[in-house]
């Protein structure tokens, strides 16, 4: 049948993608040439950390559970939780028994999901809602009505994920799944609450000469190839190539406040930003 | 301070450790099992085969249902020339990579839909990505085989790629990790080339047949267009269990049978 289009709707960039091979690099750079529409400028995803924050229990997570309400007037939230102790537990069982990354990834989301469901619970009085991946059209509408939304930071990749280069483990787990959120989004802040003050020389937890880095590029960290790193290496990958989230910051959730200084724009924790590199001319 | 709160553990191997620790994410590498290994993967291309219509579409199908007795088969479907126009339109609206993968997701599920309704009456099902997670060895044990949609459940969560804003990952990244991650015995793109050439065969006359490749060499040549999205040669690299693929010409009789007993059609691009 071969129905020739109407080409007279399309615009010139719209001929070539119609005719065209989409794995033709001219036609990608041309695509280049469009605008970049910020879907919810005035979002802020923030990240509770999975191991850092939600299994520590009370202590950890009802400090952190009152300062979002703090903002919740000041500040439109989309809170990521992360995995943790949990997902460790099934992904060395899962591992042990042969099974793939993309079935470790269906495992870790429920992981994700069960700590998501949790701080629901806990901020279900406030009228928070806990939106899944296939609810996202109605995400705008809770943030407008109630300030915040809960989901779990797994990327929806399911048995999809691909395989790291190293290892078994799942590379994008909800560091990169949260981070995704914000740059779709155009966000104007992507924050990790970690149980750490931000990003040292070497693990704090078992280095006592680590220092703290304030503020580093991320072309720069990657260039330094660490051995451990505070974010999932696929964060910096992605970083490199994302149009609308420039910085990202990471601050201890154990500290009160710091939720909010972040949120008010103040630099504590760390800061890994993008020092304007082209996309695709880091290497 | 980190301790002054403590946190509640499960015992196991990567308790406590970091994640991101390269030693220990080194340390979890182990044999991987193959869940279905008698499944074949068979990807109809959208562009190629689907927007077609039935003359390139039937056939194919005929043979597909030819092979049923012997092979185990699972079809992925692409999406065409609406998932190029609709790229367009959001391109032009400055939407975001994550947006335009939600968008084009939809036409491919179109094309899977109508290939499903095609195949129904021998006992293929359609199968959205949770029901694949959920539900495909349950199918295909009951049922006579499966569709379903080539692209990807990444939606918004799509990478923004390196150069320009096109989605990554399309349905032949899709098709190709649903082999990885069963394990599956084959995975065959039907598209409208004999397969892999050192330029496109349909503007250059003296490009050259590639019949068999590693991926690593195919990415050094950096060739200005693909028959496959050029993703899938990264995720090749780091296969576990689907370390070839196979790209035959879906509008030749024949082609399909051949790549399914293990012949040498088309092109072989391998780990």
């Amino acid at each position: 049948m071969l129905e020739k289009t109407n080409t007279a709707l399309l615009s010139e960039l719209g001929m070539r993608l119609v005719s065209g091979s989409l794995s033709d690099a001219a036609l990608q750079t041309a695509t280049e040439a469009t605008p970049n529409f910020a879907i919810l400028p005035w979002v802020n995803v923030v990240k509770i950390g999975g191991q850092s924050i939600m299994d520590r229990g009370r202590g950890a997570v009802w400090p952190v559970v009152e300062e979002i309400v703090a903002n919740l007037d000041r500040h439109k939230m989309i809170l990521g939780t992360g995995a943790g102790t949990r997902a460790r537990h099934v992904y060395s069982l899962a591992i042990d028994l042969g099974l793939p990354v993309g079935v470790l990834t269906v495992l870790g989301t429920a992981v994700a999901w069960q700590n998501a469901q949790m701080l629901q619970y806990l901020l279900a009085q406030h009228g928070i809602a806990f939106v899944e991946p296939e609810g996202f059209a109605s995400l705008p509408h809770y943030l407008m009505e109630r300030g915040a939304v809960i989901c779990q930071g797994m990327p929806p990749y399911k048995l999809w994920e691909a395989n790291p280069s190293l290892g078994c483990i799942p590379p994008q787990r909800t560091d990169t799944g949260c981070f995704l959120i914000a740059e779709v989004f155009g966000a104007r802040k992507m924050i990790y609450l970690k149980d750490e003050d931000g990003l040292y020389t070497a693990d704090p937890k078992k280095d006592r000469n680590a220092l703290l880095i304030p503020r580093i590029s991320v072309q720069e960290l990657l260039s330094q190839d660490l051995n451990d790193l505070v974010v999932e290496r696929a964060v910096l990958d992605l970083m490199r190539n994302a149009r609308h989230i420039k910085e990202i910051q990471f601050v201890n959730g154990l500290k009160p406040g710091q939720l909010s200084a972040a949120l008010d724009g103040e630099p504590v924790g760390t800061v890994i930003f993008n020092d304007g590199t082209a996309p695709g001319d880091a290497t | 301070m980190s301790e002054q709160i403590g946190a509640q553990h499960v015992d196991s191997r990567l308790m406590r450790e970091s994640l991101m620790d390269k030693t220990l994410i080194a340390g979890t590498e182990a044999p991987v099992r193959a869940i279905l290994p008698n499944l074949n993967v068979i990807q109809i291309g959208g562009s190629s085969i689907m927007d077609r219509g039935h003359t390139a579409v039937l056939p194919l199908l005929d043979e597909i249902v030819a092979n049923q007795e012997a092979y185990t088969q699972v079809v992925g479907v692409g999406p065409g020339v609406r998932a190029r126009h609709i790229l367009s339109v959001g391109l032009d609206l400055g939407l975001p990579t994550g947006a335009l993968a939600t968008l084009a997701a939809k036409s491919s599920a179109q094309n899977a839909y109508m290939v499903s309704c095609l195949l129904a009456s021998h006992g293929f099902v359609y199968l959205e990505a949770p029901f694949v997670v959920q539900l495909l060895p349950a199918m295909l044990a009951a049922a006579r085989g499966a569709v379903f949609n080539g692209i990807p459940p990444y939606d918004l969560w799509e990478h923004p790629p390196a150069l320009g804003k096109i989605p990554p990952h399309g349905s032949d990244a899709g098709s190709y990790l649903v082999a990885e991650v069963f394990g599956a015995r084959s995975i065959i793109l039907l598209k409208d080339v004999d397969g892999l050439y050192t330029a496109d065969p349909k503007t250059h006359a003296d490009a050259k047949f590639i019949p068999q490749i590693g991926a690593d060499d195919l990415l050094r040549m950096q060739l200005a267009t693909l028959p496959i999205e050029p993703v899938v040669l990264e995720l090749l690299i780091r296969a576990k269990l689907s370390k070839s693929i196979r790209i035959v010409n879906g509008l030749v009789r024949g082609n399909l049978s051949r790549a399914l007993a293990g012949e040498p059609v088309g092109t072989l691009i391998h780990t």
